[in-house]
Protein backbone atom coordinates (compact mmCIF):
# COMPACT_ATOMS: atom_id res chain seq x y z
CA UNK A 1 0.00 0.00 0.00
CA UNK A 2 1.50 3.32 -1.08
CA UNK A 3 0.48 6.77 0.12
CA UNK A 4 2.00 10.06 -0.93
CA UNK A 5 1.56 12.91 1.50
CA UNK A 6 1.80 16.23 -0.27
CA UNK A 7 2.81 18.82 2.30
CA UNK A 8 1.71 22.39 1.73
CA UNK A 9 3.60 24.57 4.17
CA UNK A 10 1.27 27.08 5.82
CA UNK A 11 2.81 30.17 7.40
CA UNK A 12 -0.39 32.05 8.21
CA UNK A 13 -4.17 31.83 8.38
CA UNK A 14 -6.23 34.97 7.85
CA UNK A 15 -9.90 35.83 7.56
CA UNK A 16 -10.85 37.32 4.19
CA UNK A 17 -13.68 37.66 1.70
CA UNK A 18 -12.88 34.40 -0.06
CA UNK A 19 -11.71 31.04 1.25
CA UNK A 20 -8.58 30.12 -0.68
CA UNK A 21 -4.91 29.28 -0.42
CA UNK A 22 -2.41 31.70 -1.88
CA UNK A 23 1.24 30.89 -1.52
CA UNK A 24 1.67 29.76 2.06
CA UNK A 25 -1.33 31.67 3.43
CA UNK A 26 -4.75 30.14 4.05
CA UNK A 27 -7.58 32.69 3.73
CA UNK A 28 -10.91 31.78 5.27
CA UNK A 29 -14.30 33.37 4.88
CA UNK A 30 -15.50 33.54 8.46
CA UNK A 31 -19.19 33.27 7.59
CA UNK A 32 -18.63 30.14 5.48
CA UNK A 33 -16.86 28.41 8.35
CA UNK A 34 -19.55 29.45 10.82
CA UNK A 35 -22.24 28.14 8.48
CA UNK A 36 -20.59 24.70 8.42
CA UNK A 37 -20.56 24.59 12.21
CA UNK A 38 -24.11 25.91 12.59
CA UNK A 39 -25.55 23.26 10.24
CA UNK A 40 -25.73 21.25 13.45
CA UNK A 41 -28.93 22.28 15.21
CA UNK A 42 -27.49 21.40 18.60
CA UNK A 43 -24.98 24.24 18.29
CA UNK A 44 -26.24 27.69 19.26
CA UNK A 45 -23.22 29.76 18.29
CA UNK A 46 -19.57 29.62 17.36
CA UNK A 47 -16.82 32.19 17.75
CA UNK A 48 -13.79 31.97 15.48
CA UNK A 49 -10.32 33.17 16.27
CA UNK A 50 -6.79 32.67 15.02
CA UNK A 51 -3.81 32.09 17.29
CA UNK A 52 -0.31 32.33 15.84
CA UNK A 53 3.05 31.15 17.19
CA UNK A 54 4.70 33.85 19.29
CA UNK A 55 1.46 35.76 20.03
CA UNK A 56 0.54 36.43 23.63
CA UNK A 57 -2.47 34.10 23.45
CA UNK A 58 -3.74 31.27 25.64
CA UNK A 59 -6.34 28.79 24.33
CA UNK A 60 -8.36 26.85 26.94
CA UNK A 61 -10.12 24.45 27.52
CA UNK A 62 -8.97 22.60 24.42
CA UNK A 63 -11.07 19.65 23.25
CA UNK A 64 -9.41 18.39 20.08
CA UNK A 65 -6.83 19.47 17.54
CA UNK A 66 -7.11 18.41 13.90
CA UNK A 67 -4.83 18.88 10.88
CA UNK A 68 -6.73 19.65 7.66
CA UNK A 69 -6.08 17.11 4.91
CA UNK A 70 -7.69 16.18 1.61
CA UNK A 71 -7.59 12.98 -0.39
CA UNK A 72 -6.66 13.90 -3.95
CA UNK A 73 -6.12 10.45 -5.40
CA UNK A 74 -7.17 6.98 -4.32
CA UNK A 75 -10.18 5.50 -2.58
CA UNK A 76 -12.30 7.28 -0.01
CA UNK A 77 -11.87 10.55 1.80
CA UNK A 78 -10.27 11.76 5.02
CA UNK A 79 -11.97 10.94 8.35
CA UNK A 80 -13.83 7.93 6.94
CA UNK A 81 -17.04 7.22 8.82
CA UNK A 82 -17.44 10.91 9.65
CA UNK A 83 -17.04 13.37 6.80
CA UNK A 84 -16.65 10.69 4.13
CA UNK A 85 -18.01 7.19 3.57
CA UNK A 86 -16.22 4.25 5.15
CA UNK A 87 -14.24 3.39 2.00
CA UNK A 88 -10.79 2.07 2.87
CA UNK A 89 -8.28 4.91 2.84
CA UNK A 90 -4.48 4.91 2.98
CA UNK A 91 -3.63 4.61 -0.69
CA UNK A 92 -3.00 7.22 -3.37
CA UNK A 93 -2.30 10.88 -2.63
CA UNK A 94 -3.32 13.11 0.26
CA UNK A 95 -2.57 16.80 0.58
CA UNK A 96 -1.77 18.13 4.03
CA UNK A 97 -1.92 21.71 5.31
CA UNK A 98 1.27 21.47 7.34
CA UNK A 99 1.74 24.19 9.92
CA UNK A 100 -1.89 24.86 10.77
CA UNK A 101 -4.47 23.19 12.95
CA UNK A 102 -8.13 23.48 13.85
CA UNK A 103 -8.64 23.61 17.61
CA UNK A 104 -12.00 23.24 19.37
CA UNK A 105 -12.88 24.69 22.74
CA UNK A 106 -16.10 24.51 24.75
CA UNK A 107 -17.26 24.01 28.32
CA UNK A 108 -18.62 20.47 28.05
CA UNK A 109 -18.17 19.68 31.73
CA UNK A 110 -17.15 21.95 34.57
CA UNK A 111 -13.73 20.49 35.23
CA UNK A 112 -12.55 20.57 31.65
CA UNK A 113 -8.97 21.03 30.67
CA UNK A 114 -6.31 21.58 28.08
CA UNK A 115 -4.13 24.68 27.72
CA UNK A 116 -2.27 25.80 24.60
CA UNK A 117 0.00 28.82 25.16
CA UNK A 118 1.37 30.38 21.99
CA UNK A 119 4.32 32.00 23.79
CA UNK A 120 6.29 31.74 27.03
CA UNK A 121 6.92 28.84 29.38
CA UNK A 122 3.77 26.90 28.41
CA UNK A 123 4.55 27.12 24.71
CA UNK A 124 7.68 25.04 25.29
CA UNK A 125 5.60 22.05 26.33
CA UNK A 126 2.85 21.89 23.69
CA UNK A 127 3.48 21.04 20.04
CA UNK A 128 0.50 23.24 19.13
CA UNK A 129 2.32 26.47 19.98
CA UNK A 130 4.14 25.92 16.69
CA UNK A 131 1.04 25.70 14.50
CA UNK A 132 -1.21 28.54 13.33
CA UNK A 133 -4.46 27.60 15.03
CA UNK A 134 -7.98 28.32 13.85
CA UNK A 135 -9.97 28.10 17.08
CA UNK A 136 -13.67 27.20 17.17
CA UNK A 137 -15.30 28.21 20.45
CA UNK A 138 -18.58 26.31 20.39
CA UNK A 139 -21.67 27.11 22.47
CA UNK A 140 -24.47 24.51 22.57
CA UNK A 141 -28.23 25.11 22.58
CA UNK A 142 -29.68 25.25 26.05
CA UNK A 143 -30.22 21.92 27.79
CA UNK A 144 -27.98 19.89 25.48
CA UNK A 145 -26.64 16.82 27.27
CA UNK A 146 -22.87 16.57 27.69
CA UNK A 147 -22.48 13.54 25.40
CA UNK A 148 -24.40 15.29 22.60
CA UNK A 149 -22.32 18.43 23.11
CA UNK A 150 -19.08 16.44 22.92
CA UNK A 151 -20.24 14.82 19.68
CA UNK A 152 -21.26 18.18 18.19
CA UNK A 153 -17.85 19.69 18.99
CA UNK A 154 -16.01 16.67 17.61
CA UNK A 155 -18.01 16.68 14.37
CA UNK A 156 -17.71 20.44 13.94
CA UNK A 157 -13.93 20.18 13.97
CA UNK A 158 -13.88 17.30 11.50
CA UNK A 159 -16.27 19.11 9.13
CA UNK A 160 -14.35 22.39 9.26
CA UNK A 161 -11.00 20.62 8.86
CA UNK A 162 -12.36 18.68 5.88
CA UNK A 163 -13.65 21.89 4.27
CA UNK A 164 -10.32 23.67 4.79
CA UNK A 165 -8.51 20.60 3.46
CA UNK A 166 -10.62 20.82 0.29
CA UNK A 167 -9.01 24.20 -0.45
CA UNK A 168 -5.73 22.30 -0.92
CA UNK A 169 -7.13 19.80 -3.43
CA UNK A 170 -5.58 21.40 -6.52
CA UNK A 171 -2.50 22.92 -4.91
CA UNK A 172 0.91 21.59 -5.90
CA UNK A 173 2.59 20.52 -2.66
CA UNK A 174 5.86 22.08 -1.48
CA UNK A 175 7.15 18.68 -0.46
CA UNK A 176 6.08 15.09 -1.10
CA UNK A 177 6.67 12.25 1.36
CA UNK A 178 6.15 8.70 0.15
CA UNK A 179 5.09 5.91 2.51
CA UNK A 180 5.08 2.43 1.08
CA UNK A 181 3.90 -0.42 3.23
CA UNK A 182 4.95 -3.87 2.07
CA UNK A 183 2.64 -6.87 2.31
CA UNK A 184 3.84 -9.58 4.68
CA UNK A 185 5.19 -11.66 1.79
CA UNK A 186 6.97 -8.70 0.18
CA UNK A 187 8.58 -7.75 3.47
CA UNK A 188 9.90 -11.28 4.06
CA UNK A 189 11.36 -11.48 0.55
CA UNK A 190 12.91 -8.00 0.56
CA UNK A 191 14.33 -7.96 4.08
CA UNK A 192 14.94 -11.56 5.19
CA UNK A 193 17.69 -10.54 7.60
CA UNK A 194 16.07 -7.56 9.29
CA UNK A 195 14.14 -7.87 12.57
CA UNK A 196 10.37 -7.98 12.07
CA UNK A 197 8.88 -5.12 14.07
CA UNK A 198 5.26 -4.19 14.71
CA UNK A 199 3.42 -1.46 16.59
CA UNK A 200 0.64 -2.05 19.12
CA UNK A 201 -1.33 1.18 19.26
CA UNK A 202 -3.58 1.34 22.32
CA UNK A 203 -6.73 3.46 22.02
CA UNK A 204 -8.56 5.08 24.93
CA UNK A 205 -12.09 3.62 25.07
CA UNK A 206 -13.79 3.97 28.43
CA UNK A 207 -16.89 6.13 27.99
CA UNK A 208 -17.98 9.76 27.77
CA UNK A 209 -15.00 12.03 27.03
CA UNK A 210 -12.76 8.95 27.04
CA UNK A 211 -13.46 7.49 23.58
CA UNK A 212 -11.70 6.91 20.26
CA UNK A 213 -13.23 6.02 16.91
CA UNK A 214 -11.89 3.87 14.08
CA UNK A 215 -13.67 4.40 10.75
CA UNK A 216 -16.52 5.84 12.81
CA UNK A 217 -16.79 2.82 15.13
CA UNK A 218 -16.49 3.32 18.89
CA UNK A 219 -13.25 1.50 19.77
CA UNK A 220 -14.66 0.06 22.99
CA UNK A 221 -16.94 -2.14 20.90
CA UNK A 222 -14.11 -3.49 18.75
CA UNK A 223 -11.81 -6.48 18.98
CA UNK A 224 -8.07 -6.06 18.60
CA UNK A 225 -7.33 -5.88 14.89
CA UNK A 226 -4.87 -4.63 12.30
CA UNK A 227 -4.89 -1.32 10.48
CA UNK A 228 -2.60 -0.29 7.65
CA UNK A 229 -0.27 2.45 8.88
CA UNK A 230 -1.14 4.71 5.95
CA UNK A 231 -4.85 4.51 6.86
CA UNK A 232 -3.97 6.32 10.09
CA UNK A 233 -2.43 9.19 8.06
CA UNK A 234 -5.78 9.57 6.25
CA UNK A 235 -7.70 10.17 9.48
CA UNK A 236 -9.01 6.63 10.07
CA UNK A 237 -8.57 7.17 13.84
CA UNK A 238 -10.43 10.09 15.42
CA UNK A 239 -10.25 11.23 19.04
CA UNK A 240 -13.31 11.69 21.23
CA UNK A 241 -11.07 11.82 24.27
CA UNK A 242 -11.26 15.10 26.17
CA UNK A 243 -9.82 14.07 29.54
CA UNK A 244 -6.18 14.22 30.58
CA UNK A 245 -4.87 16.91 28.25
CA UNK A 246 -1.23 15.98 28.61
CA UNK A 247 -1.43 12.36 27.54
CA UNK A 248 -4.51 11.94 25.39
CA UNK A 249 -3.95 11.61 21.67
CA UNK A 250 -5.70 14.42 19.77
CA UNK A 251 -6.79 13.53 16.23
CA UNK A 252 -3.83 15.63 14.96
CA UNK A 253 -1.35 13.28 16.66
CA UNK A 254 -3.09 10.21 15.26
CA UNK A 255 -2.83 11.78 11.78
CA UNK A 256 0.88 12.38 12.43
CA UNK A 257 1.58 9.28 14.54
CA UNK A 258 5.32 9.65 15.25
CA UNK A 259 5.85 5.94 15.95
CA UNK A 260 4.46 5.07 12.54
CA UNK A 261 6.56 7.83 10.95
CA UNK A 262 9.74 6.50 12.54
CA UNK A 263 8.98 2.87 11.72
CA UNK A 264 8.52 3.88 8.08
CA UNK A 265 11.81 5.80 8.23
CA UNK A 266 13.63 2.73 9.55
CA UNK A 267 11.86 0.23 7.29
CA UNK A 268 14.36 -1.60 5.11
CA UNK A 269 17.30 -0.05 6.97
CA UNK A 270 17.35 -1.28 10.56
CA UNK A 271 14.08 -3.20 10.65
CA UNK A 272 11.20 -4.62 8.67
CA UNK A 273 8.03 -2.69 9.63
CA UNK A 274 5.42 -5.43 9.49
CA UNK A 275 2.25 -3.68 10.65
CA UNK A 276 0.09 -1.89 13.19
CA UNK A 277 -2.21 -3.61 15.67
CA UNK A 278 -4.91 -1.46 17.30
CA UNK A 279 -6.32 -2.50 20.64
CA UNK A 280 -8.70 -0.83 23.08
CA UNK A 281 -8.55 0.14 26.77
CA UNK A 282 -11.91 -0.80 28.25
CA UNK A 283 -13.11 -0.53 31.84
CA UNK A 284 -14.32 -4.13 32.04
CA UNK A 285 -11.52 -6.48 33.09
CA UNK A 286 -12.69 -9.35 30.86
CA UNK A 287 -12.42 -6.95 27.90
CA UNK A 288 -8.84 -6.15 28.90
CA UNK A 289 -7.99 -9.84 29.02
CA UNK A 290 -9.60 -10.50 25.65
CA UNK A 291 -8.03 -7.51 23.93
CA UNK A 292 -4.51 -8.21 25.24
CA UNK A 293 -4.86 -11.93 24.42
CA UNK A 294 -5.66 -10.92 20.86
CA UNK A 295 -2.72 -8.49 20.68
CA UNK A 296 -0.36 -11.28 21.72
CA UNK A 297 -2.01 -13.75 19.33
CA UNK A 298 -1.61 -11.37 16.38
CA UNK A 299 2.02 -10.58 17.27
CA UNK A 300 2.82 -14.28 17.31
CA UNK A 301 0.89 -14.97 14.12
CA UNK A 302 2.77 -12.20 12.30
CA UNK A 303 6.07 -13.75 13.39
CA UNK A 304 7.27 -10.52 14.97
CA UNK A 305 10.62 -10.19 16.69
CA UNK A 306 9.68 -6.99 18.49
CA UNK A 307 6.89 -4.49 19.02
CA UNK A 308 6.53 -0.96 20.25
CA UNK A 309 3.48 -0.47 22.47
CA UNK A 310 2.06 3.01 23.10
CA UNK A 311 -0.69 3.65 25.63
CA UNK A 312 -3.14 6.48 26.13
CA UNK A 313 -4.14 7.82 29.53
CA UNK A 314 -3.32 6.91 33.11
CA UNK A 315 -4.27 4.30 35.73
CA UNK A 316 -6.62 1.85 34.15
CA UNK A 317 -4.69 1.84 30.82
CA UNK A 318 -1.51 1.02 32.74
CA UNK A 319 -3.11 -2.37 33.35
CA UNK A 320 -3.80 -2.82 29.61
CA UNK A 321 -0.23 -1.75 28.88
CA UNK A 322 1.27 -4.28 31.26
CA UNK A 323 -1.12 -7.04 30.14
CA UNK A 324 -0.10 -6.42 26.52
CA UNK A 325 3.57 -6.36 27.48
CA UNK A 326 3.49 -9.57 29.55
CA UNK A 327 1.48 -11.59 27.07
CA UNK A 328 3.41 -10.44 24.02
CA UNK A 329 6.75 -11.10 25.75
CA UNK A 330 5.45 -14.55 26.72
CA UNK A 331 5.10 -15.27 23.00
CA UNK A 332 8.80 -14.57 22.58
CA UNK A 333 8.32 -11.09 21.11
CA UNK A 334 10.40 -8.28 22.62
CA UNK A 335 8.51 -5.14 23.67
CA UNK A 336 9.35 -1.48 24.15
CA UNK A 337 6.67 0.54 25.94
CA UNK A 338 5.91 4.24 25.56
CA UNK A 339 4.07 5.86 28.45
CA UNK A 340 4.22 8.96 30.63
CA UNK A 341 4.52 9.18 34.39
CA UNK A 342 2.60 10.39 37.41
CA UNK A 343 5.55 10.23 39.74
CA UNK A 344 4.51 13.00 42.15
CA UNK A 345 5.53 16.65 42.04
CA UNK A 346 9.04 15.69 43.21
CA UNK A 347 9.25 12.78 40.78
CA UNK A 348 10.02 10.36 43.62
CA UNK A 349 6.90 8.15 43.55
CA UNK A 350 6.02 5.03 41.58
CA UNK A 351 5.28 6.23 38.03
CA UNK A 352 2.64 3.79 36.86
CA UNK A 353 -0.33 2.09 38.52
CA UNK A 354 0.91 -1.31 37.34
CA UNK A 355 4.27 -2.91 36.64
CA UNK A 356 5.91 -6.20 35.68
CA UNK A 357 9.43 -7.53 35.24
CA UNK A 358 8.67 -8.09 31.54
CA UNK A 359 8.42 -4.30 31.16
CA UNK A 360 12.18 -3.82 31.06
CA UNK A 361 12.33 -1.36 28.13
CA UNK A 362 10.22 1.73 28.71
CA UNK A 363 10.35 5.18 27.14
CA UNK A 364 8.74 8.03 29.06
CA UNK A 365 7.01 11.09 27.70
CA UNK A 366 7.68 12.98 30.96
CA UNK A 367 6.28 13.39 34.47
CA UNK A 368 2.80 14.96 34.31
CA UNK A 369 2.90 15.99 38.01
CA UNK A 370 5.71 18.52 37.52
CA UNK A 371 4.55 22.01 38.55
CA UNK A 372 4.83 24.78 35.98
CA UNK A 373 4.25 28.52 36.29
CA UNK A 374 2.64 29.97 33.19
CA UNK A 375 2.79 33.76 32.80
CA UNK A 376 -0.24 35.96 32.22
CA UNK A 377 -0.87 36.31 28.52
CA UNK A 378 -2.63 39.24 26.87
CA UNK A 379 -5.48 37.35 25.30
CA UNK A 380 -7.47 34.25 26.22
CA UNK A 381 -9.48 32.34 23.63
CA UNK A 382 -12.06 30.16 25.31
CA UNK A 383 -12.87 30.21 29.02
CA UNK A 384 -10.12 31.10 31.50
CA UNK A 385 -12.38 30.50 34.52
CA UNK A 386 -11.95 26.78 33.88
CA UNK A 387 -8.28 26.83 34.79
CA UNK A 388 -9.14 26.59 38.48
CA UNK A 389 -11.07 23.43 37.81
CA UNK A 390 -8.87 21.94 35.15
CA UNK A 391 -7.23 18.52 35.60
CA UNK A 392 -3.89 19.28 37.19
CA UNK A 393 -5.03 22.64 38.47
CA UNK A 394 -6.59 23.53 41.79
CA UNK A 395 -8.36 26.38 43.52
CA UNK A 396 -5.86 29.19 43.27
CA UNK A 397 -4.21 27.86 40.13
CA UNK A 398 -5.32 31.03 38.46
CA UNK A 399 -3.26 33.67 40.27
CA UNK A 400 -4.50 37.24 40.92
CA UNK A 401 -1.96 38.51 38.38
CA UNK A 402 -3.43 36.24 35.69
CA UNK A 403 -0.60 33.73 35.72
CA UNK A 404 -1.25 30.03 36.33
CA UNK A 405 0.48 27.63 38.68
CA UNK A 406 -0.47 24.08 37.81
CA UNK A 407 0.88 20.67 36.97
CA UNK A 408 2.17 19.92 33.51
CA UNK A 409 -0.90 17.77 32.91
CA UNK A 410 -2.96 20.92 32.15
CA UNK A 411 -1.00 21.48 28.92
CA UNK A 412 -2.28 19.84 25.78
CA UNK A 413 -0.01 16.98 24.62
CA UNK A 414 2.85 17.91 26.98
CA UNK A 415 3.56 14.29 27.96
CA UNK A 416 2.12 12.60 24.89
CA UNK A 417 2.45 8.82 24.97
CA UNK A 418 3.11 8.41 21.27
CA UNK A 419 6.21 10.50 21.86
CA UNK A 420 4.92 13.52 19.93
CA UNK A 421 6.14 15.94 22.57
CA UNK A 422 9.63 17.02 23.47
CA UNK A 423 9.94 15.65 27.00
CA UNK A 424 11.66 12.48 28.04
CA UNK A 425 14.09 11.34 30.72
CA UNK A 426 17.50 9.81 30.93
CA UNK B 1 -23.00 -8.34 39.21
CA UNK B 2 -22.61 -6.23 42.34
CA UNK B 3 -21.84 -2.54 42.01
CA UNK B 4 -20.04 -0.79 44.84
CA UNK B 5 -20.44 2.97 44.59
CA UNK B 6 -20.63 6.27 46.42
CA UNK B 7 -22.36 7.86 43.43
CA UNK B 8 -26.11 8.33 44.01
CA UNK B 9 -26.74 8.48 40.23
CA UNK B 10 -25.22 5.02 39.78
CA UNK B 11 -27.31 3.73 42.65
CA UNK B 12 -30.55 5.05 41.22
CA UNK B 13 -29.81 3.78 37.71
CA UNK B 14 -28.85 0.24 38.67
CA UNK B 15 -30.46 -0.65 41.99
CA UNK B 16 -33.51 -2.27 40.35
CA UNK B 17 -31.49 -4.68 38.19
CA UNK B 18 -28.29 -5.20 40.15
CA UNK B 19 -27.13 -5.46 43.71
CA UNK B 20 -25.81 -2.03 44.64
CA UNK B 21 -23.66 -1.58 47.72
CA UNK B 22 -23.89 2.12 48.47
CA UNK B 23 -20.95 3.52 50.39
CA UNK B 24 -21.50 6.67 52.45
CA UNK B 25 -18.05 8.14 52.02
CA UNK B 26 -15.33 9.00 49.52
CA UNK B 27 -13.39 7.34 46.71
CA UNK B 28 -11.04 5.63 49.18
CA UNK B 29 -13.97 4.22 51.17
CA UNK B 30 -15.25 2.57 47.99
CA UNK B 31 -11.82 1.05 47.31
CA UNK B 32 -11.63 -0.28 50.87
CA UNK B 33 -15.13 -1.76 50.68
CA UNK B 34 -14.19 -3.49 47.42
CA UNK B 35 -10.98 -4.79 48.98
CA UNK B 36 -13.04 -6.33 51.77
CA UNK B 37 -15.39 -7.98 49.27
CA UNK B 38 -12.43 -9.27 47.23
CA UNK B 39 -10.96 -10.78 50.40
CA UNK B 40 -14.30 -12.52 50.98
CA UNK B 41 -14.07 -14.14 47.52
CA UNK B 42 -15.77 -11.69 45.15
CA UNK B 43 -13.95 -11.14 41.88
CA UNK B 44 -13.20 -7.70 40.45
CA UNK B 45 -15.06 -7.12 37.18
CA UNK B 46 -14.04 -3.51 36.42
CA UNK B 47 -10.78 -1.66 36.89
CA UNK B 48 -10.81 0.27 40.18
CA UNK B 49 -9.00 3.24 38.57
CA UNK B 50 -11.22 3.60 35.50
CA UNK B 51 -11.17 6.98 33.79
CA UNK B 52 -8.50 9.62 33.35
CA UNK B 53 -9.70 11.74 36.26
CA UNK B 54 -7.14 11.22 38.95
CA UNK B 55 -7.97 9.81 42.38
CA UNK B 56 -7.45 13.22 44.02
CA UNK B 57 -9.77 14.93 41.53
CA UNK B 58 -13.06 13.08 41.25
CA UNK B 59 -14.89 12.36 44.51
CA UNK B 60 -16.89 9.49 42.97
CA UNK B 61 -16.02 5.91 42.32
CA UNK B 62 -18.02 2.92 41.12
CA UNK B 63 -16.60 -0.58 40.82
CA UNK B 64 -18.30 -3.81 39.71
CA UNK B 65 -17.52 -7.12 41.41
CA UNK B 66 -18.99 -10.59 40.88
CA UNK B 67 -22.28 -11.24 42.63
CA UNK B 68 -21.09 -14.74 43.57
CA UNK B 69 -18.32 -15.52 45.99
CA UNK B 70 -15.69 -18.15 45.17
CA UNK B 71 -12.11 -18.92 46.14
CA UNK B 72 -10.17 -15.70 46.70
CA UNK B 73 -9.03 -14.39 43.30
CA UNK B 74 -5.35 -13.43 43.52
CA UNK B 75 -5.42 -11.13 40.48
CA UNK B 76 -8.27 -9.18 42.06
CA UNK B 77 -6.43 -8.94 45.38
CA UNK B 78 -3.31 -7.57 43.67
CA UNK B 79 -5.23 -5.11 41.49
CA UNK B 80 -7.30 -3.62 44.31
CA UNK B 81 -4.22 -3.40 46.55
CA UNK B 82 -2.22 -1.62 43.85
CA UNK B 83 -5.14 0.71 43.22
CA UNK B 84 -5.29 1.67 46.90
CA UNK B 85 -1.53 2.35 46.82
CA UNK B 86 -2.02 4.56 43.77
CA UNK B 87 -4.89 6.39 45.48
CA UNK B 88 -2.70 7.06 48.51
CA UNK B 89 0.09 8.39 46.27
CA UNK B 90 -2.27 10.91 44.68
CA UNK B 91 -3.90 11.81 48.00
CA UNK B 92 -0.57 13.34 49.08
CA UNK B 93 -1.05 16.05 46.46
CA UNK B 94 -3.74 18.19 48.06
CA UNK B 95 -6.32 19.81 45.82
CA UNK B 96 -8.39 22.32 47.76
CA UNK B 97 -11.37 22.15 45.38
CA UNK B 98 -11.06 18.54 44.47
CA UNK B 99 -11.79 15.11 45.82
CA UNK B 100 -13.91 15.31 48.94
CA UNK B 101 -13.76 19.13 48.81
CA UNK B 102 -15.20 19.44 45.32
CA UNK B 103 -17.59 22.40 45.11
CA UNK B 104 -21.25 21.75 44.47
CA UNK B 105 -21.19 23.18 40.93
CA UNK B 106 -18.78 20.44 39.75
CA UNK B 107 -20.32 17.47 41.54
CA UNK B 108 -22.99 16.71 38.92
CA UNK B 109 -20.37 16.54 36.14
CA UNK B 110 -18.13 14.21 38.17
CA UNK B 111 -21.17 12.02 38.89
CA UNK B 112 -22.01 11.94 35.19
CA UNK B 113 -18.51 10.87 34.11
CA UNK B 114 -18.42 8.15 36.78
CA UNK B 115 -21.88 6.96 35.69
CA UNK B 116 -21.00 6.79 31.97
CA UNK B 117 -17.72 5.00 32.64
CA UNK B 118 -19.28 2.28 34.78
CA UNK B 119 -22.19 2.06 32.31
CA UNK B 120 -19.73 1.28 29.52
CA UNK B 121 -18.96 -1.90 31.46
CA UNK B 122 -22.32 -2.76 33.02
CA UNK B 123 -24.56 -2.14 30.00
CA UNK B 124 -22.54 -4.33 27.66
CA UNK B 125 -22.13 -7.35 29.94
Amino acid sequence: MKLELGLIHVTDVQFGPESKIEGSVVYLNEEEIKKIVLEDETIKSVKLDIARPGESVRITPVKDVVEPRVKVEGRGGVFPGWTHKVDTVGEGKTNVLKGMAVVTTGKIVGFQEGVIDMVGEGAKYTPFSKTVNLVLDIEPVEGLKQHEYEKAVRLANLKVSTAIGELARNITPDEVKVYEHDTIMEGIKKYPDLPRVGYVLMLQSQGLLHDTYVYGVDAKQTLTTMIMPTEIFDGAIVSGNCVSACDKNPTYIHENNPVVEELFAQHGKTLNFVGVIITNENVYLADKMRSSDWSAKLCKYLGLDGVIISQEGFGNPDTDLIMNCKKIEAEGVKTVLITDEYAGQDGASQSLADADVAADAVVTGGNANVVVHLPKLDKVIGHIEYVDTIAGGWSGSLQPDGSIIAELQVITSSTNEQGFGKLSAR
Amino acid sequence: MTIVTNNPDVKSKYEDDHTVVFVEGGYKDVLVKVRDLVHEGHQLLTHPLMGSLKPNETPYRSIAVSAQKGPVDTDSVILISESIETFDKFAKIVRPDRGTNTPERLLADFRLIDLTLISSAVDFH
